[in-house]
C-alpha cells in the first residue's frame, strides 16, 4: 500500500503480528528492520500465556509500537460451547425465534433433522411489551412498569451477558436503546442488535446479536489481560473481513472476530503476493482433515452471512470455503462402484496407514505410493512413514477397483483433487470469476503436494509456493491495515453520480475522525466507495465499486451473474458504502542469495508422473537460490511440507525465495 | 462409454453444482417474497432424452414430479435452440397450478439433438382463480387458477409476448409475476451456459456418458439399499382429516413388497378422488415414493431418475393418489404428499424399525392472504407454509418448528412481511407441549398469528387438525393443529380447510401439529 511506510531502518519501532492456532502460536515481529519469527505451542486453556511468552521470546524487555493479534477466543468459545450464560430481551410473543430460525433443515434427506442447541435457554428469554413498525413508528411504547421489570430481571437472572433484539430496530432503535440503558447499569456486557447490524431480517440480526453476547465476556477478559500485560503501545485485533480493529470495537463487538485466524491467513498471503506483483489469486490451504480455499481479486472477497458452528452470523467475513478433504481423508469404493475420498478422516490418530497404526487407505498413503512424499523426510525427518503399509492399504483398494496399485493411488489423488476443485469452482465460477485468470497460492502441510495437479484440473497456469508458508497468518496480522466499513441505506431510484458523492461525504468525515483517534493523518487513509444495487422489486443487491458508469456496470454484472439484464427496468441504489483503511508500517521482505548454478539433487525417488513410473530428483528448498529455473517432475523438501512439481510445469525462484511453477504450453 | 469410478464422482459434483447455481440465481433475482425470502423452488438437469440426471437439494416434493413436466414439454413441443417452455397443468405434466415449471433445451451449436435440458420449478404466490394465492377451498381445477399446458414462453431467444400477456391477464400482482418469470428464465440461461462450458472443456461425449452412468450408479446404490432390507410385504394406512366439504376421514393405503433389491409400492385400496382440493396426481405420489426411497438409500445416492428404476409405483386411477381431470388438486402437492410420506414410513417401520422416525406434523399448514392494499395502492397476495414438529427417532427427540419431509421452504422474515404486505405478525412461537410424549419426545409445532390491516381474503389448507400424527413403538401421538380467527377480541375456531373474509384488525391464528414420539416412556 502506497501510504504505508516500509520498515527498513533500525530506528523504526517494533511491529508484531500474532496468530493463535489450535496447535501452534506464531509470532512474527519486525525488530530493527529485520523480520523475526517464533513458533511455540499454544496454551488453549489460557491463550494469552503463549502470546505473552512468544512476544517476550522475540523482543525481550523492549516494547512494541503496534501488535496485531488474530484471536481464536471467540471462535473456540462458540465451537466448544464454552460461552457465557446469556439473557435475551426481545418482543413478547417472539421469544422462540432464536430456536425456530428460518424453519428449514440443513439436510433435506436426514431421517431425523437436527439443529444446534440455541445459545440462550428458554428460561433466559424475556419478552417485553414493545412494538416498533417497519416505518419506524412505535405502536407500543415501553411502559415504566416494563422498564422496572427489565431492571428486576437483569438483576435476578444470573446472566453474565445480555442480548437485546426488537423487531424493526433498524428503522427506529428507541426501544432497544431504552432496554440497553437499563441493562448497562449492571456493568455486564450488553449486545444490542441495531448497533451490531442495522439491517432488516430479524432472525439473522438476532442470531448475530446472541452470538456476540455469548462470546463477549470471555473476549472482554482476554483483551483486558492482553492490554495489561503486552508490551505494546497499540493493540489491534484481526476481524473476519481481514482488517484490524481497535480493542474498544473488538470488546464491544467480538462477533466481528469470529473468523479472525483464517482471515489473517488470506491477508498474509496477500501481503506476500504483493511483493511479487500478483494481485489475483486463490489461496489453497490443505491440511490433514480439511482444505480452505478463498478468492483474492485485488481484494479479499467477502460474504455477508456465514454459519460458524451452525449459528447464523451476519457480519462480513472473508469468503473462505472449507471442504472435508485433506491428507487424512479416507478412500473407499462404495456399493455403487464409485471411488469416494473423505469426508471421513483418519485424523492424526490412527492417521493414514503409513503412520503405522491404522489400516485404512488415506490420501497421504496415495501420495506416498505415487512418490509425492519421501518416507524418510516427513516433518523434516522427525516422523517416520511406513511405505509398505501405505502400499498394502492402497493395494486393498486396488483390488476392489480391479486395477493396479499405481492406478488406484492415482485415482485417489484425482478424486481428492476433484473435491478441492469443486470448492474452488464454488468461490470462482459460481461467483462469476474464471479461475484461469488467477494464480494458485499453496499453503498447509499438503497444499504444495497437490497444487500442480489441482491447478491443471482448473486450467490454472501459475502456482506459487510462498516462503515460510506456515507463518502466513502471523505475517498477515503484522501487515494488516486498520480498517472499517461505513454504510448508509439510501434507497434511491437511479441517482446521479454526483448525488451519491454527496451522500458519501458524511461517511468520509466519520472515517477521518475515527482514524484520527487511532493516530492516523488524513494522507495515510485509503478509501474506496461502493454501491449496492438491484432492480426495483428484488431483495438481493449486487455490490459494485462506485464509478461514473455505475448503472451500466450494474446491468453488465447482472447479466453475467444472473443470466439477464433489464436495461429499461428501474435500478435502485440501496446502500452506499465507504471502506477506509490505514496503516503505519508494512514489512518488505529482503531478497535471498542468488543461485550459483544448478543445485545438486539431494535424492532421487520413484514416482508416478504423467501416468507412468519414473525416477525424479528431490531438492532441499533452502538450496534453491534466487533466479534458479528447473523443469518438473521433481520434489522439493522443506520443514513443514513437500512440494511436487508436475512434468508439465517449470519452476522459477524469485528474488525473495518464493517458488513459481508455471504450466508449459 | 463407461466412465471409471473417478470420473463418475467428478461428474456427479459438476452436474449437481450447476443445479445449485441455478437455484442461487433464482433466489437472488426473484421478486415475490415467496421466491426471494422463502426459496420455494427447485432446479435440475436432464439428459438428451429428458431423464433427470442431477438435482439440487431444494424441495423434495419437486423431486419426482419435475421429470414428468419436462417430458410433457418435450413431447408436446418441438424445443429448439433458444426456446423456453412453461407448464403448470396438473393434467398435462404439472402438480398444482401455482408451481410453474420452465424447461430449456441445451444445444451445442450445429448439433441437431440437444445435449440435455435445464429446468426449474417455482411456486408463484398467485396464479389466478377463485381466491388470492390460488390455494383456496376449491372443488374443481377450473377454480384453482390459470392452466398452462406446455407452451413456449420464449421462442428462439425471443419472448412470446402474447403468452406473457395471457398469463398476466389471468393472474394477480402482475409486476411480481413478471419479475419471477424473468428470474426463472435467467436461471435457465445460467444453467445452459454452464452445461455448454462443461461440454466445451470435457467434450460432449463425456458429458452425455456421465448423465447415463450417473443414473446407472444411483440405480445400483438403490438396489443395494433395498437388498439390505428384510424381504416381505409391509402394509400401512393413514388418513387425511377431510376434503374441506365434510367428506372424511380419507384413507390412504399402501402395500410395499420388497424382494431381491426391488420394491413394488402399491396404493390399491386408497380412497377414490374427492370433491375438495386434496387430490394428488400421479406426479406427487411418485415424488413421495422417490423421497422415501432416497431417505432409505445411502445418503450419497445422487438424486436422479436411476434411483427409481428398482421401484414400481401402482396408483389406481381416479383415486386420491392419482386424480383425474377435473379434480381439485391445490392441496395434493402440499398436504396429501405429506400423508403419503407418513403412510410409506409407517409401512417401512416394519422393515427397518430402528431407522424410521415417528410421524412429523404431516401438514404444511398453508396460509394465503390477499386483497387490495390501500396503503400501498396495489393488490397483494401472500403465501406461507408454517412448520410443525418433527417426529422423534430412536435415540433422538424430534426438532421443534421445523419443516419436514416434502418441503423445506424458509419463513418470510417478519420485517420483510410487514414492510411488503398490509399485515402485522402478532405472535410467532413454539407451541409448547404439542409434541408426543415417549422415550423420545416428538418436536413441538408452532403458533403463528397475523393481523390483517385491510379487509382481506384468507385461505387455509391444513391437515392433522383432527387426526394426530402417529407415534411409533409405544410413543405418544403429536397434538393435532388448530386454526382460529380472532375478531373483536373473540377467538373462534375455524376448520382445517377454509376460505374466509377478514375485516381490518382481525387476526388469523395457526397452531401447527406436533410430531409423534418414539418408544414407550
Amino acid at each position: 500500500m502506497a501510504t504505508a511506510r516500509r520498515i527498513g531502518s533500525r530506528h523504526d519501532p517494533i511491529v508484531i503480528g500474532v496468530d493463535t492456532g489450535g496447535t501452534f502460536t506464531d509470532v512474527a515481529a519486525v525488530i530493527d528492520g529485520e523480520l523475526r519469527i517464533h513458533k511455540l505451542l499454544s496454551t488453549p486453556h489460557d491463550p494469552a500465556a503463549a502470546v505473552l511468552q512468544g512476544v517476550r521470546a522475540l523482543i525481550g524487555d523492549r516494547s512494541a509500537h503496534t501488535l496485531t493479534y488474530s484471536s481464536t477466543v471467540a471462535t473456540n468459545a462458540l465451537l466448544e460451547r464454552r460461552g457465557a450464560r446469556v439473557a435475551l430481551f426481545t418482543n413478547a410473543g417472539f421469544e422462540d425465534l432464536i430456536e425456530i430460525g428460518r424453519q428449514n433443515r440443513s439436510d433435506i434427506y436426514a431421517l431425523a433433522p437436527a439443529r444446534p442447541e440455541p445459545l440462550v435457554e428458554r428460561a433466559m428469554r424475556f419478552g417485553v411489551a414493545e412494538r416498533t413498525l417497519f416505518d419506524g413508528q412505535i405502536a407500543l411504547e415501553l411502559s415504566p412498569a416494563q422498564r422496572q421489570r427489565i431492571a428486576r430481571l437483569a438483576a435476578s437472572s444470573k446472566a453474565h451477558s445480555f442480548a437485546v433484539c426488537l423487531l424493526h430496530s433498524y428503522a427506529n432503535p428507541r426501544g432497544e436503546r431504552a432496554i440497553a440503558a437499563i441493562l448497562e447499569r449492571t456493568k455486564r456486557p450488553v449486545s444490542v442488535s441495531h448497533r451490531l447490524l442495522p439491517e432488516y431480517r430479524e432472525f439473522e440480526r438476532l442470531s448475530t446479536t446472541v452470538v456476540n453476547a455469548y462470546v463477549a465476556p470471555l473476549m472482554v477478559e482476554h483483551l483486558h489481560r492482553l492490554e495489561r500485560e503486552l508490551p505494546t503501545r497499540r493493540l489491534r485485533i484481526m476481524q473476519s473481513d481481514g482488517n484490524a480493529i481497535g480493542v474498544e470495537l473488538a470488546r464491544a463487538e467480538p462477533v466481528r472476530t469470529i473468523l479472525s485466524g483464517p482471515a489473517a491467513g488470506v491477508i498474509g498471503a496477500a501481503s506476500l503476493a504483493r511483493v511479487f506483483g500478483v494481485d489475483r489469486f486463490i489461496t489453497f490451504d490443505m491440511g490433514g482433515t480439511s482444505t480452505d480455499v478463498s478468492l483474492f481479486d485485488r481484494r479479499a472477497n467477502l460474504r455477508s452471512l456465514s454459519y460458524p458452528a451452525g449459528y447464523a452470523v451476519r457480519t462480513p467475513v472473508i469468503d473462505i470455503h472449507t471442504v472435508g478433504a485433506g491428507g487424512g481423508s479416507i478412500a473407499r469404493i462404495d456399493e455403487g462402484g464409485s471411488l469416494k475420498v473423505g469426508p471421513q478422516s483418519a485424523g492424526a490418530d490412527p492417521g493414514p496407514a503409513c503412520y503405522g497404526r491404522g489400516q485404512q487407505p488415506a490420501v497421504t498413503d496415495a501420495d506416498l505410493v505415487a512418490g509425492r512424499l519421501m518416507a524418510a523426510n516427513f516433518l523434516g525427518g522427525r516422523m517416520r512413514l511406513f511405505a509398505d503399509r501405505a502400499e498394502r492399504a492402497i493395494g486393498r483398494l486396488a483390488r476392489a477397483m480391479r486395477c493396479g496399485v499405481d492406478e488406484a493411488a492415482r485415482g485417489v489423488l484425482r478424486v481428492v483433487n476433484a473435491n478441492m476443485a469443486r470448492a474452488v469452482r464454488l468461490i470462482t465460477v459460481e461467483r462469476g470469476f474464471d479461475p484461469r485468470h488467477f494464480a494458485l497460492l499453496a499453503f498447509g502441510g499438503a497444499g504444495p503436494m497437490h497444487a500442480c495437479e489441482l491447478a491443471a484440473e482448473l486450467g490454472i497456469g501459475h502456482v506459487i509456493l510462498p516462503r515460510d508458508p506456515g507463518m502466513a497468518c502471523a505475517y498477515g496480522a503484522l501487515n494488516a491495515a486498520l480498517g472499517r466499513e461505513y454504510s448508509l441505506t439510501v434507497m434511491r431510484a437511479a441517482p446521479s453520480f454526483a448525488e451519491l458523492g454527496r451522500l458519501i461525504g458524511p461517511l468520509m468525515k466519520r472515517a477521518h475522525a475515527e482514524m484520527a483517534a487511532q493516530g492516523f493523518s488524513r494522507e495515510q487513509i485509503e478509501s474506496e466507495s461502493w454501491v449496492d444495487m438491484r432492480y426495483r422489486g428484488q431483495s438481493f443487491e449486487l455490490k459494485l465499486p462506485l464509478t461514473r458508469n455505475f448503472l451500466a456496470d450494474f446491468h453488465r454484472a447482472h447479466e453475467r451473474a444472473f443470466g439477464y439484464a433489464a436495461p429499461h427496468a428501474a435500478v435502485e441504489v440501496v446502500n452506499v458504502r465507504l471502506q477506509a483503511r490505514a496503516r503505519e508500517y508494512g514489512h518488505r521482505p529482503r531478497p535471498i542469495r542468488r543461485a550459483a548454478g544448478k543445485p545438486q539433487a539431494a535424492a532421487r525417488i520413484s514416482a508416478i508422473a504423467d501416468g507412468r513410473r519414473r525416477t525424479i530428483p528431490v531438492y532441499q528448498r533452502d538450496q534453491l537460490g534466487a533466479g534458479l529455473r528447473l523443469r518438473g517432475p521433481l520434489l522439493i523438501l522443506e520443514l513443514s511440507a513437500t512440494a511436487y512439481v508436475a512434468p508439465d510445469f517449470s519452476l522459477r525462484v524469485d528474488d525473495f525465495g518464493n517458488i513459481h511453477l508455471e504450466a508449459r504450453a | 462409454m463407461k466412465l471409471d469410478p473417478v470420473t463418475l464422482e467428478v461428474m456427479n459434483n459438476r452436474l449437481a453444482a450447476i443445479a445449485e447455481e441455478m437455484g442461487v440465481v433464482l433466489g437472488q433475482t426473484g421478486y415475490s417474497p415467496n421466491i426471494k425470502e422463502r426459496r420455494d423452488y427447485s432446479c435440475a438437469l436432464f439428459d438428451g432424452a429428458g431423464e433427470m440426471a442431477a438435482q439440487a437439494a431444494h424441495l423434495p416434493v419437486h423431486l419426482g414430479s419435475t421429470p414428468l413436466s419436462v417430458r410433457a414439454a418435450i413431447q408436446r413441443l418441438k424445443l429448439g435452440p433458444g426456446d423456453v417452455a412453461a407448464v403448470n397443468d396438473p393434467f398435462a405434466g404439472g402438480t398444482h397450478l401455482p408451481d410453474v415449471t420452465m424447461v430449456a433445451p441445451v444445444f451445442i451449436a450445429g448439433h441437431r439433438a440437444p445435449l440435455g435440458f435445464v429446468a426449474n420449478r417455482a411456486h408463484h404466490a398467485d396464479i389466478g382463480g377463485m381466491a388470492p394465492g390460488s390455494m383456496a377451498l376449491s372443488s374443481e381445477i377450473y377454480q384453482e387458477g390459470f392452466r398452462l399446458p406446455p407452451v413456449k414462453l420464449v421462442a428462439a431467444g425471443e419472448p412470446v409476448r402474447d403468452v406473457f400477456e395471457l398469463f398476466f391477464a389471468n393472474t394477480r400482482v402482475r409486476e411480481e409475476r413478471e419479475g419471477d418469470l424473468r428470474a426463472q428464465i435467467g436461471a435457465l440461461t445460467v444453467g445452459r451456459r454452464r452445461m455448454l462450458d462443461l461440454a466445451r472443456t470435457l467434450g460432449e461425449p463425456l458429458v452425455r456418458a456421465a448423465m447415463q452412468d450417473l443414473k446407472d450408479y444411483s440405480a445400483r446404490l438403490m438396489r443395494a439399499a433395498l437388498s439390505r432390507l428384510r424381504p416381505g410385504t409391509y402394509r400401512a394406512q393413514d388418513f387425511l382429516d377431510d376434503d374441506g366439504f365434510g367428506n372424511g376421514p380419507i384413507p390412504i393405503r399402501v402395500a410395499i413388497r420388497i424382494r431381491g433389491g426391488r420394491a413394488v409400492v402399491d396404493f390399491t385400496g386408497s380412497a377414490p378422488q374427492v370433491r375438495g382440493p386434496v387430490n394428488a396426481n400421479y406426479a406427487i405420489t411418485l415424488s413421495a415414493v422417490f423421497y422415501v426411497m432416497k431417505c432409505l438409500g445411502a445418503a450419497a445416492v445422487p438424486p436422479n431418475e436411476g434411483l427409481m428404476r428398482a421401484v414400481e409405483v401402482i396408483a389406481p386411477a381416479a383415486s386420491v393418489v392419482n386424480a383425474n381431470e377435473p379434480a381439485a388438486v391445490a392441496g395434493g402437492n402440499v398436504e396429501t404428499s405429506q400423508r403419503l410420506v407418513d403412510v410409506l414410513f409407517k409401512a417401512m417401520a416394519q422393515a427397518a424399525p430402528d431407522r424410521i422416525p415417528a410421524a412429523s406434523s404431516g401438514s404444511m399448514s398453508n396460509l394465503t392472504v390477499g386483497g387490495y392494499d390501500g396503503f400501498r395502492h396495489r393488490s397483494f397476495s401472500y403465501y406461507e407454509t408454517i412448520a410443525g414438529g418433527a417426529g422423534a427417532a430412536s435415540g433422538c427427540p424430534g426438532a421443534s418448528g421445523i419443516h419436514t419431509h416434502m418441503t423445506n421452504t424458509l419463513n418470510t422474515p417478519i420485517e420483510a412481511l410487514e414492510a411488503y404486505y398490509p399485515m402485522r405478525v402478532t405472535e410467532y412461537r413454539i407451541r409448547r407441549g404439542s409434541g408426543g410424549k415417549g422415550k423420545f419426545d416428538g418436536g413441538d409445532g408452532l403458533v403463528r398469528e397475523l393481523q390483517c390491516l385491510v379487509e382481506s381474503n384468507v385461505s387455509v389448507l391444513s391437515e392433522r387438525r383432527v387426526l394426530a400424527p402417529y407415534g411409533l413403538h409405544g410413543g405418544g401421538a403429536g397434538r393435532p393443529g388448530a386454526n382460529y380467527v380472532v375478531s373483536n377480541g373473540r377467538r373462534g375456531r375455524i376448520p382445517g380447510k377454509t376460505s374466509a373474509r377478514l375485516k381490518a384488525g382481525d387476526r388469523i391464528r395457526i397452531e401447527t401439529p406436533g410430531g409423534g414420539a418414539w418408544g414407550r416412556k
